[in-house]
């Protein structure tokens, strides 16, 4: 097991390396502007006094190293400091906004995950079959589409033509759970639609590749009947290829969740940082891209170390 | 044995078509087999010959990507092409059973061996998970498997190759079955391990009077395991005939073409005794992968302009190793090497154009050895030109010239891409582009045994004359002591990364030996049927395989005589 | 009961009998299947809704004789080699390469095709189709087919151009990477980790949110396309010169030439920003193409026919051109179509969020974002954008999955 626990200790510690670096180029990205944020934010037509009071007040005549570790320390307790826009603290801009974006994504990934493995699944069983090469193609569709003509195309279909769902997921406190998921359905549907593709693809293709290995023939010709190859052979060997499919594509739904939320106008994180990127606050987009990259490297390095803890080779060493 | 007792499995007709290209395409074209109740039958033929599908078919089993058409397989009186699913599969494992070719990749990674084992008697319900238990520590231990009762409870990947492959054999008898189909079982593995894996796999078929057909395209091994032998080319059966006629006595000409095979031998030549230095020295050599244990150990021997040097050894004993370490693709962690008395540059890339020309290799596989995407001219004509700076006419009457030398018509091959090409025919196209550079020294990796014999041995016949008419030196890397012994002018024993035993090839082949040598030698299967008899009589079936050569002595006076 | 639903379902019906009859499984699967799902459409629908399916296969049918039609008349003028492999592409590929083919043509005659200029206002916001104006007028009273045709060679132009830079960094890289080995190799797939482990649309937003604004003028887009070339030439540089030093001094000498004349005819094709667009798409996607160049090429250089040309002593570059890139051409053009949808949907992402072209240059993203409001009206207009990029990725990933089946020689 010490090679397992060994394994597992430099992922992590890869994936905080990973981190670290990235935060330093989501910090000195910023410092790439000419003149600095006082700059941007006043404009060019800014008097060299107010200027300097601004930097005064956001730190800025201190180096950008030290500036980076303080960013970084705050970062760390979730303190992001406070928007150059509307001076209020960044955290509570977008905590709120954060987690709403964590439900939506929760909510598509219940139904997605299920749905597409099992499709992915029974694609994979019935390979080469016409029901393999409709689904072939209904998949590449929806891979190809962007995902605001999906969510236009339900909008308009259940929203606007039938009014079976609301067209904007507008959130108000203290909705019941029914109403918000209702409310919340068409978004949610939206990147349901587009991750449910890309993982039965991956689904079907690691199951395949599976299929093929003298194992699974093997077992085959030991009489083994299909439902036990497939449960008793197939599905211990296929845990590390469908748990990389799955955080694969939860990542992907982080990417996807942006423009689903600026469709639907959804009080996310992902309509945050769009904001912020055009009105150019930055601690804001500093902020938010640093929660979507942890998100993302957290989600791969999930995948990793359950691959790793699944491999028979590993947690039976020699 | 009473040959003719009850038939237990008749083929009639046997066409199987694959899946190519868009169309199906014949792989067995009309193959007929009678099978009696415990009568062992050999499949034999070159690589394509259909085999193996053969063998899955005696299942009533067709491939993915396979179909049998318009055939009867008959076992035991039930028909399996018109057979249902589930009736078939109620056959598979209780009474046919099947063991595959690469144990490592059949066995399930994550499962227990024991727990493989006993899947099938437990499905059938005809034992319970205790006794079945019990029996499969019997059967380990009746197939000469270490700690029988500890061994099933590991995973596949904690066991090696040949006890997997017996692990394998004791899983298909689990249910005790009728027949078992052993397709290859012994091909991927060393020959002193192959022996301890046929034996146990003889003596068990005879305890329980299995019916076997055993698919192989070794013809020595072939003739200690099968009462019948049945030849096969192309999808389609030559002869059949029980084992000793057709050994003694084959009718058709594909067969003695095949028994013919090992007739070609090389005269053997001698040093030179005028004090020329030798062409390449190898001095006292370790060697190791980046991070990894020492590969080579103190390797030391010389090659000679114009002979051939064999080395030999089994898989993981440095040979390969050496020969990266001559090219310069491993520069060695300690000694050198010698070119006509001069140090070698360790690393290749050190090493002036000329001394690269000197030194050129062949590969086992030629397959990868030729860029698939480059036309028979560029591939043989690039290192003339690199080397001599041949252009225009000149270049392509060398490429014509070499390709007469290999003795292939230069129009018909000149503008044509490896893959369009035969496995014998690409080797040769590999010898051009050695030739091309002018060398004096080449080193052979394991040249012929990618290759069917008959083609294995035109191989070895033009490499004995290019050597004759060039005056090349051959650092010739085999595991195949026949290819030794037709080509080899002295021998290296390899083991563990040591040079066991060295000296001219006569010396080698005659006692006394190393122990390791001797072990080496007799591990290899001859044509005689009785041979693995009379040598398990011989040594004791114990004093075989690892078991043998973990009892090497490294007191063995023989040892310290024979390497001087 | 309509005469409709009567055809309808006696054709559904007869053909599957049919196809029953001659064996034909898998056409009868579908066509029975059909009718079941009929079944319930027609009790929840009504006739509207078989309708639709009706309206649906018969387009669907059309655009099966169409791919069939273009394939074989694709056939039928290439060379033998050529229409061989042609052969063997499905519908699906033959329906990627008209859609691609009409595209192509749509971007390149746009001015003569267009009925107005691509700015040009033609009548009040949102006004109807009419006979001058096929789709009707977007928000400011332009015409939508026009700018439809015009979004075809902006849009496209700019994620081609997109693609192809972050395919000269990543596979230059790659193929570099892969023959040198050693501690350069491990840098830059450590460096690639680093950057894919950002997710392209969030680092996208970042990098815009910096050089958009002020930055994206002449001066800034000149000076970072002369460096991105830089970057390139120097890896072209490194693979061509090996170690002389002479080598390196004309080598660096011609590619400080070659990177300004680089910059300055990007800039005469696309304006600053759209350059700013180009670069930042290209540095996202460099290190996918990087990682696969790698992967590819490594599968490729441990070959023996790659160590043979080791041990003769032939160069780095010889062993890319000649080597190895023959041997990795299949999967390179799969990979450039596929990567070419990433970039493709991630621009019009962006333009869709009002980040990426900006007006009034016509393009698919921002005219859906623009036009938005028509859905609450329960107008399809703003859709038919969208649909124009959809349709894109679609025929490029119809395309690219045969040629991915091709060259896997995938049997299964």
């Amino acid at each position: 097991m010490g090679d397992i626990l060994g394994l597992v200790a430099k992922r992590l510690g890869l994936g905080l390396i990973i981190l670290l670096i990235i935060s330093v180029i989501i910090f000195f990205m910023v410092e790439l502007l000419p003149g600095d944020i006082a700059t941007a934010v006043l404009g060019q037509g800014a008097t060299p006094e107010n200027l300097a009071a601004l930097r005064k007040e956001m730190g800025l005549d201190q180096p950008a190293i030290v500036r980076y570790f303080q960013w970084l320390s705050g970062a760390v307790v979730f303190d992001f400091g406070n928007s150059i826009v509307t001076g209020a603290s960044v955290t509570e801009t977008i905590g709120e906004r954060f987690a709403n974006t964590l439900f939506l994504a929760t909510y598509a990934a219940a139904i997605a995950v299920p749905v597409s493995i099992v499709l992915g699944v029974i694609v994979a069983l019935l390979r080469n079959s016409i029901f393999d090469r409709v689904a072939n193609v209904a998949t590449l569709t929806s891979i190809s589409s962007p995902e605001f003509f999906l969510g236009y195309i339900l909008i308009l279909y259940l929203a606007v033509k039938t009014g079976m769902f609301p067209a904007i997921a507008s959130l108000r406190e203290g909705m019941d759970f029914g109403d918000l998921l209702h409310r919340t359905f068409l978004p949610a549907l939206t990147l349901v639609l587009v991750v449910t593709a890309h993982m039965m693809r991956m689904t079907r293709a690691s199951i395949i590749n599976l299929l093929s290995s003298p194992y699974i023939e093997m077992a085959r010709l030991k009489g083994t009947p299909p439902w036990k190859v497939i449960v008793k052979h197939a599905l211990p060997n296929a845990w590390a290829p469908i748990i990389n499919v799955v955080a694969l594509n939860l990542a992907y739904l982080i990417t996807g969740v942006v423009l689903v939320e600026v469709v639907f106008v959804y009080p996310g994180i992902g309509q945050a940082l769009v904001d912020a990127v055009s009105k150019r606050d930055f601690p804001v987009v500093q902020a938010a891209c640093l929660i979507f990259a942890a998100t993302f490297i957290l989600l791969n390095l999930a995948a990793d170390v359950g691959a790793i803890l699944t491999n028979p080779r590993l947690r039976h060493p020699k | 044995m009473t040959k003719k007792k009850d038939v237990l499995l008749k083929i009639r007709d046997l066409k199987i078509e694959g899946y190519s290209d868009e169309t199906w395409v014949p792989i067995i074209k009309g193959v007929d087999l009678t099978l009696h109740r415990g009568e062992v039958m050999g499949l034999i033929g070159e690589s394509g010959a259909g085999k193996s599908t053969i063998g899955a078919a005696c299942m009533g089993y067709a491939r993915d990507g396979t179909r049998i058409v318009d055939s009867t397989i008959e076992f035991d009186g039930m028909e399996l092409t018109t057979a249902s699913e589930s009736d078939k599969r109620a056959l598979r494992g209780s009474r046919i059973a099947y063991v595959a070719q690469s144990a490592a990749a059949s066995f399930n990674p994550s499962h227990k061996l024991i727990d493989q084992h006993t899947e099938a008697p437990l499905q059938y319900r005809l034992k319970k998970r205790m006794e079945a238990q019990e029996d499969a520590m019997e059967l380990y231990e009746k197939l000469r498997l270490p700690n029988p009762q500890e061994i099933g409870f590991r995973y596949p990947h904690q066991v090696s190759g040949g006890q997997l492959q017996r692990a394998m054999t004791a899983m298909a008898m689990s249910c005790r079955p009728d027949l078992i189909i052993f397709d290859e079982p012994t091909t991927a593995l060393d020959v002193t391990t192959q022996i301890e894996v046929l034996s146990a796999i003889r003596d068990i078929v005879d305890e329980f009077n299995t019916a076997a057909i055993y698919i192989t395209h070794d013809l020595a091994v072939v003739a200690q395991m099968a009462d019948t032998i049945k030849v096969l080319l192309k999808g389609e059966e030559v002869e059949e005939a029980p084992t000793r006629e057709m050994l003694e006595n084959p009718q058709e000409d594909y067969t003695k073409s095949l028994w013919a095979v090992r007739g070609f031998k090389s005269p053997q030549r001698k040093r030179p005794t005028d004090g020329t230095p030798p062409l390449i020295s190898v001095r006292n050599v370790d060697a190791s992968y980046t991070g990894g244990e020492k590969v080579l150990d103190d390797v030391s021997f010389d090659i000679y302009p114009g002979m051939t040097v064999a080395v030999v050894g089994e898989s993981g004993s440095g040979k390969s190793t050496t020969a990266r370490v001559i090219t310069g693709l491993l520069p060695p962690s300690k000694g050198e090497v010698l070119f006509k008395g001069e140090p070698f540059p360790p690393d290749y890339r050190n090493r002036t154009k000329d001394q690269l020309r000197q030194c050129q290799m062949i590969y086992q596989m030629a397959d990868t050895a030729l860029n698939p995407k480059v036309r028979i001219s560029e591939i043989i004509g690039r290192p003339a030109a690199f080397y001599s700076g041949l252009k225009g006419a000149a270049l392509k009457n060398r490429v014509d010239e070499l390709l007469d030398l290999i003795e292939l018509e230069p129009a018909q091959y000149y503008n044509r891409y490896p893959p369009e090409l035969s496995g014998g025919q690409k080797q040769r196209i590999g010898i051009a582009r050695a030739l091309a550079a002018e060398p004096t020294f080449i080193v052979c990796d394991e040249v012929t045994s990618a290759l069917d014999q008959l083609v294995a041995e035109g191989i070895l016949r033009l490499l004995d004359r290019l050597q004759n008419e060039l005056n090349l030196a051959y650092m010739f890397i085999t595991h195949d002591l026949a290819t030794v012994r037709s080509i080899a002018d002295e021998v290296v024993v390899m083991q563990h990364g040591k040079v066991v035993e060295q000296g001219p090839k006569d010396e080698m082949f005659t006692p006394p030996h190393h122990p390791y040598t001797d072990l080496l030698l007799s591990s290899v299967p001859e044509m005689d049927p009785d041979w693995l008899t009379t040598l398990l009589e011989e040594r004791g079936v114990d004093n075989v395989g690892d078991a043998a050569s973990a009892r090497i002595d490294p007191n063995d006076p023989k040892i310290t005589g024979a390497s001087a | 009961m309509s005469v409709f639903v009567i055809i309808y379902y006696t054709l559904l019906l007869g053909g599957s009998c049919l196809a029953a009859y001659f064996n034909k499984r898998s056409a009868f699967l579908l066509l029975f299947s059909l009718t079941l799902v009929s079944f319930v459409l027609g009790i929840i629908g009504g006739v509207p809704a078989l309708k639709f399916v009706a309206v649906s296969a018969g387009l669907l049918a059309m655009a099966a004789m169409v791919s069939y039609g273009f394939r074989e008349f694709l056939v039928a003028i290439t060379s033998v080699n050529m229409a061989k492999e042609l052969r063997t592409a499905p519908l699906t590929a033959g329906f990627g390469m008209f859609v691609i083919f009409t595209y192509a043509v749509a971007g390149i005659f746009a001015p003569v095709i267009a009925p107005f200029g691509e700015a040009e206002v033609i009548a009040s916001a949102f006004a109807p189709a009419d006979e001058t104006m096929l789709l009707g007028a977007d928000q400011l009273g332009r015409d939508m087919f026009s700018r439809i045709v015009y979004g075809a060679r902006n849009t496209v132009a700019l994620a081609l151009a997109g693609t192809l830079l972050a395919f000269f960094l990543g596979a230059l890289a790659g193929l570099l990477a892969a023959t040198t080995g050693g501690y350069f190799d491990q840098f830059l797939g450590r460096m690639s980790d680093v950057i894919m482990s950002i997710p392209s649309l969030i680092f996208a937003l970042l990098m815009l949110s910096i050089f958009g604004g002020d930055l994206a003028n002449n001066t800034t887009s000149f000076w970072l396309l002369a460096g991105f070339a830089a970057v390139v030439g120097v890896l072209m540089v490194a693979a061509v010169s090996e170690s002389s030093i002479i080598g390196w001094l004309i080598g660096l000498a011609v590619m400080a030439g070659v990177a300004t004349v680089f910059a300055g005819f990007m800039l005469t094709i696309f304006n600053p920003s759209e350059v700013i667009l180009v670069l930042v798409v290209a540095v996202i996607y460099s290190p996918r193409v990087f990682r696969l160049t790698r992967a590819v090429a490594g599968n490729v250089v441990v070959m023996d026919y790659i160590e043979a040309a080791k041990l003769r002593g032939e160069r780095k570059w010889y062993l890319i051109r000649r080597e190895i890139l023959p041997n990795s051409t299949a999967p390179l053009v799969a990979e450039f179509g596929l990567e070419f949808c990433f970039v493709f949907l991630l621009i019009a992402g962006l333009s869709f969020l009002g980040l990426g072209i900006q007006p009034p240059t016509a393009d698919w993203g921002s005219m859906v974002r623009e036009n938005a409001t028509l859905i609450s009206f329960g107008e399809l207009t703003p859709l038919i954008p969208a649909a124009a990029i959809a349709l894109l990725t679609v025929a490029v990933n119809f395309v690219v999955d045969w040629m991915l089946y091709r060259s896997s020689g995938l049997k299964v």
